[in-house]
């Protein structure tokens, strides 16, 4: 059933194309059915066995190994891809650009591809779809860019590919070191001894350069505005909300299992990148006028919070941080969604060129809202379940410093969330741009599954923090390990 | 006494050359048939009875499988290594015909296709060859009879290429058998297996290997021996440049694999072979950039091919005898992704315009859906992309270079890899951007739907050999 939430997206993807190009509709409702279907096969598969066939005996053993880890670091996949298939069918619900049939299958190969990296328990598959997800948002960037010139396309090509090619090398590498590249949460942690150190190292690089550009940190993130501005709202969505979390799922899955050593290694600089990216986001999402740069660069300061939990090694901090990476996704999702309601309304998501909004619209008005308060941290929903929790982890962890850092963005959080709400749906109406009916109860629909999400999960962020006493343990290094006191 | 004439070979040794032998009278029966029927029918069955002589041959060629003997004195050794190589030939060659039906003047073309047989006999004889005379003949086999191909087209381009390609690839033969004398020289044999004992004159041997490497590198198109390649491809008729692309590299290939892997003395092996890492690391990065820059789909695949072979030789870097499975395993690869592409490229292709202009695919994912699926897939392939055989050829490749401590040719790899990426997908890009501004060209029928089979073999082939990669096992050994 595991192989079938990846295979079947695909197949259904591609098989949308034997449709004819007016079935505009028929094409939506398929993706939505397909979606929803995925999500519910996720929530019954939670502790269905794993599967696996034999890919590769020689130069090392690699094989086509997918599954829910149900304890361990590897386990946060579960959520995510609960995360993915709930974002990618609501953002379908309301998808509503030309040639809709091209884009929902493209949509629905990207779901495929996407389960695959966080199902995958082979290090090679998940470098297979590591690089194939590439694949459809590179083709949506050409086929559906609102400029001429596709330089948006090829700068998130290039930049993921490059991650992509290390990884890449870097998994063949694992897997000649170690004979085997099926580890991904079965390699019994902490320690995974068959690496020498010096290849340990640079193997480490490989995976960690990949797992920053998708994440992306500073000073790897000039393809991240671009890309989340271009991209059509329902793909928007499902990259900002899940592709970007595969390069932290990455450093919790695969980092903290099976490279511990150069994980403490790299500790100090990693948190510098990310107070940086942290620090560097939140001011640089202060300044945007588009509303959508406001999210993506609010999505730099954010995952450089997660990053800052990660590399504390502190249970509470990753169990902090995958809470954070799920939220961060479902806020995400809720955000470009409504952003796209408002573009579709009002043919811009520009601040100085909107405004009032509300006055017409109180239910596209309250729609942000909720997701806005859920970005920026209140307490009670999603986001500050997240971030309470990493704060809480950093600070025990010693990083005190940082911690007080960490504390700035979340105070600008409120500044630019509520900045971008002023500027859409308060102050005078805007007489000069387009009228248009407010929600329909359609429209309300798609967003209701996420906004009942970030509710819950503010409320019990426990499940997903920590699935189970013993795991959260698993795989930090025991020098780093504080006791929960 | 008078002499007694002696056959010194037996039915043994001439039951090696079988399969190539089959491909050669092919030709003979394409030509005869070519004299008997009306000129309607010569084309079509010019093609057929070619792709039913390169059927034969392949099955023929499989039956010797587990059976690795030495004929003629060591002169021709079949075995796995051998009938690996003879396949891809075959396969490659019936490809080829598949795209060959606008290939010359309709008078011309029994004669045209049986020089693609006898060039294709040609490359088959050097899979097997193991000494330096068998090893010339199939190399002036292949050779000649494109010299002549790739001036079959009516176009001026078409001429520049023959001669280009005449004078230069002849000059590297000369060069190549200067070596081949050489070598003799040092080693008083002509014989591949000799070789690996320590030479008479070490300095001799060494200047010997020098050319004789140098001739191979020039005739599979390394860097810097690689300028000739783009326009003798763009020039030569695209039937031609498609088996050019991989039968003269698989034959040439083959020859560079048995002389890297058995004809060296263990002892200066690694130190004659390293130029030969060097040419290939070159021959990623140079081709791969230089492919940046084309917009001509030949000359494209012409760099991308430099820089495709460049990883294949990664494969055998250290001469590990996995990384010799997995250089075979990759051009197997390359021979699928590389002809499909060739494939769809002569669907778009018309009378007098061949469709390797970039322009031609502008817009080609709305006019025809699936023939700009395929393109892309073929594409994925040879950027390296999943889930194709690219994917799985380089991560095997990437293996093996670290296993054989040669990192840095892996690295060096990925570096190449992600520049081709721009070259490869620039025409992914043609065929789905709304906006490129080049002229729509509209839909046409196409002289032939006989690329649609390879197209289809070849995507059916991408995708599987991807998922189940199937390296030959027992390839060894390769002299006797």
């Amino acid at each position: 059933m595991i192989a079938a939430l990846v295979i079947v997206p695909i197949l259904a993807g591609l098989a949308l194309y034997a449709l004819p190009r007016s079935a505009e509709n028929a094409a939506k409702w398929i993706g939505v059915v397909v979606s929803f279907a995925a999500f519910v096969v996720a929530v019954l598969s939670r502790s269905a066995p794993d599967e696996s066939l034999v890919w590769l005996q020689r130069p090392f053993t690699a094989s086509f190994h997918v599954g829910f880890s149900t304890s361990g670091n590897a386990s946060a996949g579960y959520w995510i891809v609960l995360l993915l298939t709930l974002s990618s069918g609501c953002g379908l619900m309301v998808a509503r650009l030309p040639r809709a049939r091209d884009f929902v299958a493209q949509m629905l190969v990207l779901l495929g591809a996407m389960t695959g990296v966080f199902v995958a328990r082979d290090l090679l598959l998940f470098a297979l779809f590591w690089d194939f997800m590439l694949i459809p948002v590179f083709l949506v960037l050409i086929a559906w860019s609102p400029t001429k010139s596709s330089a948006t396309a090829w700068k998130y090509f290039v930049y993921n590919l490059c991650g992509g090619l290390a990884l890449l090398l870097a998994t063949a590498a694992y897997g000649i070191f170690a004979g085997t590249t099926d580890a991904i949460g079965t390699v019994a942690a902490p320690l995974s001894p068959q690496l020498p150190a010096a290849a340990e190292t640079w193997i480490f690089a490989g995976f960690a350069l990949a797992f920053l550009i998708k994440t992306p940190v500073w000073p790897l993130h000039t393809w991240m505005p671009d890309t989340y501005a271009d991209l059509p709202a329902p793909m928007v969505a499902v990259v900002s909300a899940v592709q970007s979390k595969a390069g932290l799922y990455g450093f919790i899955a695969i980092g903290l299992t099976l490279f511990p050593h150069a994980m403490t290694a790299v500790a100090k600089p990693m948190l510098v990148l990310g107070a940086i990216s942290l620090l560097y986001g939140a001011f640089a999402a202060l300044v945007q006028d588009d509303a959508k740069r406001i999210v993506a660069y609010s999505s730099l300061s954010h995952l450089g919070l997660v990053l800052l939990g990660i590399f504390s090694f502190n249970p509470y901090a990753l169990g902090g941080a995958i809470v954070y990476i799920v939220a961060h996704g479902l806020f995400n999702a809720g955000l470009f969604i409504t952003l796209g309601e408002i573009e579709v309304r009002e043919d811009t998501r520009s601040l100085s060129r909107l405004g009032g909004l509300a006055a017409r619209n109180p239910k596209l008005g309250g729609a942000l809202t909720i997701v806005i308060l859920a970005a920026l941290g209140l307490p009670g929903l999603c986001g500050f379940a997240g971030e309470i929790l990493i704060m809480t982890g950093l600070y025990q962890a010693g990083h005190h410093k940082l911690t007080i850092v960490a504390l700035i963005p979340i105070v600008l959080a409120a500044a630019y969330m509520l900045r971008a709400f002023q500027g859409m749906m308060q102050g005078p109406e805007v007489e000069d741009v387009p009228q248009r009916p407010d929600m329909t109860p359609l429209e309300i629909f798609a967003l209701a599954p996420l906004v009942v999400a970030i509710v819950l999960l503010g409320i019990d962020p426990g499940p997903v923090a920590f699935p189970a006493r013993a795991a959260q343990t698993a795989g930090i290094a025991p020098t780093q390990l504080v006791s929960a006191k | 006494m008078t002499p007694q004439l002696t056959i010194p070979y037996g039915s043994a040794d001439w039951a090696a050359l079988v399969p190539t032998f089959i491909v050669a009278a092919g030709a003979l029966v394409v030509l005869l048939a070519d004299l008997i029927l009306p000129a309607g029918f010569r084309r079509p069955a010019a093609i057929a009875l070619g792709v039913l002589a390169l059927a034969i041959a392949g099955a023929v060629a499989l039956t010797g499988w587990h059976h690795p003997y030495s004929a003629f004195a060591g002169g021709f050794v079949n075995g796995g290594f051998t009938i690996v190589f003879e396949e891809i030939t075959v396969v490659a060659a019936i490809f080829s015909l598949l795209m060959a039906y606008a290939l010359g003047r309709p008078d011309q073309a029994g004669g045209a296709i049986a020089l693609m047989l006898w060039s294709a006999s040609g490359a088959m004889l050097m899979a097997g060859a193991a000494n330096l005379m068998t090893i010339f003949l199939g190399l002036e086999l292949l050779s000649l009879a494109l010299y002549c191909l790739c001036g079959l087209s009516p176009r001026p381009a078409s001429r520049e290429s023959a001669l280009k390609y005449l004078i230069l690839s002849s000059t590297a033969s000369a060069l190549m058998l200067y070596g081949m004398a050489l070598l003799f020289g040092a080693t008083g044999s002509v014989s591949l297996a000799v070789f690996a004992n320590p030479p008479a004159s070490v300095a001799l041997f060494d200047a010997g290997c020098g050319l004789f490497l140098i001739g191979l590198c020039f005739k599979l198109s390394l860097v810097p021996f690689h300028v000739w390649t783009p326009d003798v491809y763009e020039g030569a008729p695209l039937p031609v440049t498609a088996f050019m692309s991989v039968v003269t590299k698989a034959g040439t290939l083959a020859v560079l694999a048995r002389f890297a892997y058995a004809a060296l003395p263990a002892t200066s092996s690694a130190q004659i072979l390293w130029p030969l890492w060097i040419v290939a690391a070159l021959s990623m990065i140079v081709g791969n950039a230089a492919a940046l820059a084309q917009t001509d789909i030949k000359r494209l695949l012409a760099y991308s091919g430099v820089a495709q072979v460049g990883y294949i030789i990664v494969a055998m870097a250290g001469t590990t005898p996995q990384g010799l499975r997995y250089a075979i395993f990759y051009l197997g690869a390359y021979t699928f992704m590389n002809l499909g592409a060739f494939a769809v490229v002569a669907l778009l292709s018309r009378e007098r315009d061949e469709g390797s202009s970039l322009n031609a695919f502008a817009g080609l994912g709305y006019r025809q859906p699936v023939l700009a699926a395929a393109m892309t897939f073929f594409l994925l392939a040879l950027a390296g992309l999943p889930p194709t055989v690219g994917f799985t050829g380089k991560i095997l490749i990437l293996a093996i270079s670290v296993q054989a401590g040669f990192v840095w040719l892996g690295v060096l790899l990925i570096v190449g890899t992600a520049i081709s990426a721009y070259a490869y997908f620039k025409i992914v890009r043609a065929m789905y951007a709304r906006t490129t501004g080049a002229p729509i060209q509209r839909a046409f029928k196409p002289a032939s739907a006989l690329p649609w089979v390879g197209v289809a073999i070849c995507a059916v082939a991408t995708l599987a050999l991807g998922l189940c990669p199937l390296a030959p096992s027992d390839v060894l050994p390769l002299v006797k």
